[in-house]
């Protein structure tokens, strides 16, 4: 697919934007693609993204710059070609009319639940952590589509000082658990801690994982996630999991 | 022009098929390969039982490659055959079943349960022998010769063929022993035992701390090792070990090979068998070649 924009949003953090063709499938919220350079063998396998935006021109990945992957996609320019595999994975179910929807994003994370609330209406709350303010993206953006925008940092230099999961357990004692389904992304520090949480107040929540994936279509066996079920595949049961199933 | 390759009694309409483990049970990847246009499906590794395989993390990338512990992840043999080979046997295409276990009783009881089903029979032999301490078949001699043994007379009807690794102490002499038993073919290269550390938590990167490295990277030790096994064997050999484009199936050809497989690249690209079947074809026709056979092992030197 042809690079229409690259833009640095900080440092680390970019927008990359690519042409859609009619031979790509458009994406549901939670749904991922592998995106490859078409540039040799080294790096060699696909980086797997979720769908950030899109319309029926193109689409985008929020991506941050952790490894020679990632670094080489930030340095596509209009014009280039990435090679796209996708759309992959199960989506984050719609939000019940009946419960409020609470987004929980951590970091780089937020890519994925901002598609939800894109592309699914409901009347969310975002809670909205990173490390320090100025790797917290995009907030203006958010705030029109939102109920209630939370932001936490580590540092305290926005918003609540803490993560996400030590506002999110302040938040729950407040929300009636059987109000509130959480949508959630981020590293495995929070989603851990989160799906115990989840499960101590009996809360409905989906969590979009994440893992080391090699072909993307279930074949390798290379993302597997240990399960009630057994070991199911990040790129074919996931990326979204249903906290039961956990 | 002909591109059929004979690999014991099992004919193949081209000399490309898949690397155990890296196509699934084939329907993986049938929204992108018309499996009736492969010369072979080589399916994942199958065990008596169903196995979870390793704990994650699994794979790890590395320079043109990558490493992984999977630990054999598989459906096991019961529903193997109840549920992907029937599947399977709706295209016109041969079937290899890759089987790995943990005994020699274990291997022959897969390879009993198999015979006939399929049209042939790849016996993964760099397993922990759990009867001789964990010590891999492939590691010696004498207990690969009476594990293939074994195998081999329990089987009356489907080729039986020997994956060969690379960490065995000599393959070329592994290859003869195979030879000598009457196995019909080895394939070769398995992946090569690799690790990888995280410097800055000091630990691996895989969680079963070594894995199998494949890819790009390996290509060139696969090529030697098929060249020096050709030259030692009278059986056809499946080349296998980081072949991504058609000229890589060629160099192994040269060098001695009768069929090749793809592995790792099909993770790069899942079309990537099909753009090898017609790269090699283009190759034969520039070159003027009609019978693919003809370029086996026609390395000048």
């Amino acid at each position: 697919m042809e690079v229409i924009d690259n833009r640095e949003i900080t440092d680390r953090v970019f927008i990359l934007r690519l042409r859609l063709t009619e031979s790509v499938l458009k994406p549901e919220p939670g749904q991922f693609y592998l995106l490859r350079p078409d540039t040799g063998y080294d790096p060699l396998l696909g980086r797997p993204f979720s769908a950030f935006r899109w319309n029926s021109d193109w689409i985008e990945f929020l991506i941050r710059k952790t490894g020679r992957g990632t670094a080489l996609l930030s340095k596509f320019r209009p014009g280039d070609h990435i090679r796209l595999l996708g759309p992959l994975g199960r989506t984050f179910p719609s939000p019940s009319p009946h419960k409020t929807p609470v987004l929980l994003a951590g970091g780089i994370g937020m890519a994925s639940v901002y598609s939800l609330l894109l592309n699914r209406k409901g009347d969310y709350i975002f809670i909205y952590g990173a490390k320090s303010a100025p790797e917290l993206l995009l907030t203006e953006d958010i705030k029109p589509l939102v109920r209630e925008l939370y932001l936490c940092t580590d540092d305290g230099s926005m918003g609540f000082q803490g993560n996400v999961i030590e506002f999110f357990k302040k938040f729950v004692k407040e929300a009636p658990s059987h109000s509130i389904v959480v949508y959630a992304c981020g590293p495995r520090e929070m989603t851990e801690p989160l799906m115990k949480l989840l499960r101590t107040y009996n809360i409905e929540g989906y969590i979009s994982l994440e893992e080391r994936m090699a072909c993307g279509l279930g074949a390798c066996m290379g993302c597997a996630k240990h399960t009630k079920r057994g070991m199911k595949r990040v790129c074919m049961e996931g990326p979204v999991f249903n906290i039961e199933e956990l | 022009m002909n591109l059929e390759v004979k690999i014991g009694n099992m004919i193949m309409k081209n000399p490309v098929t898949t690397a155990s483990g890296t196509f699934g049970y084939g329907r993986e990847y049938t929204e992108f390969v018309d499996l009736n246009l492969l010369g072979a499906v080589t399916v994942k590794g199958i065990s008596l039982e169903p196995r979870e395989g390793n704990p994650p993390p699994r794979i790890y990338e590395t320079p043109c490659g990558m490493i992984n512990s999977i630990g054999l992840q598989n459906v096991g043999l019961k529903n193997f055959i109840d549920e992907k080979l029937p599947y399977l046997k709706g295209f016109d295409t041969r079937i290899i079943v890759n089987i790995l276990g943990n005994t020699i009783d274990e291997y022959c009881e897969l390879s009993s349960a198999l015979d006939g089903k399929v049209d042939a029979i790849e016996l993964n032999v760099s397993c922990p022998n759990v009867k001789k301490g964990g010590v891999f078949f492939s590691s010696h001699n004498e207990m690969l010769r009476t594990l293939i043994k074994e195998v081999r007379a329990t089987i009356k009807r489907s080729t039986l063929i020997v994956k060969l690794s690379p960490a065995s102490a000599d393959i070329v002499i592994q290859a003869r022993i195979c030879e000598e038993v009457g196995i019909e073919a080895v394939s070769m290269i398995n992946t090569i035992p690799a690790m990888a550390i995280d410097i800055h938590t000091r630990r691996p990167r895989l969680s079963n701390i070594t894995g199998g490295l494949s890819g790009p990277a390996i290509r060139p030790i696969g090529v030697r090792m098929v060249w020096e096994t050709h030259r030692a064997i009278n059986i056809p050999i499946i080349a296998m070990g980081g072949i991504v484009t058609a000229e890589d199936a060629i160099e192994y050809i040269l060098a001695g090979a009768t069929a090749i497989a793809i592995g790792t690249a099909n993770f790069v690209n899942p079309t990537v068998t099909l753009d090898i079947i017609e790269g090699i074809r283009k190759y034969m026709l520039i070159h003027d070649v009609d019978d693919i056979n003809s370029l086996i092992g026609g390395l000048i030197c």
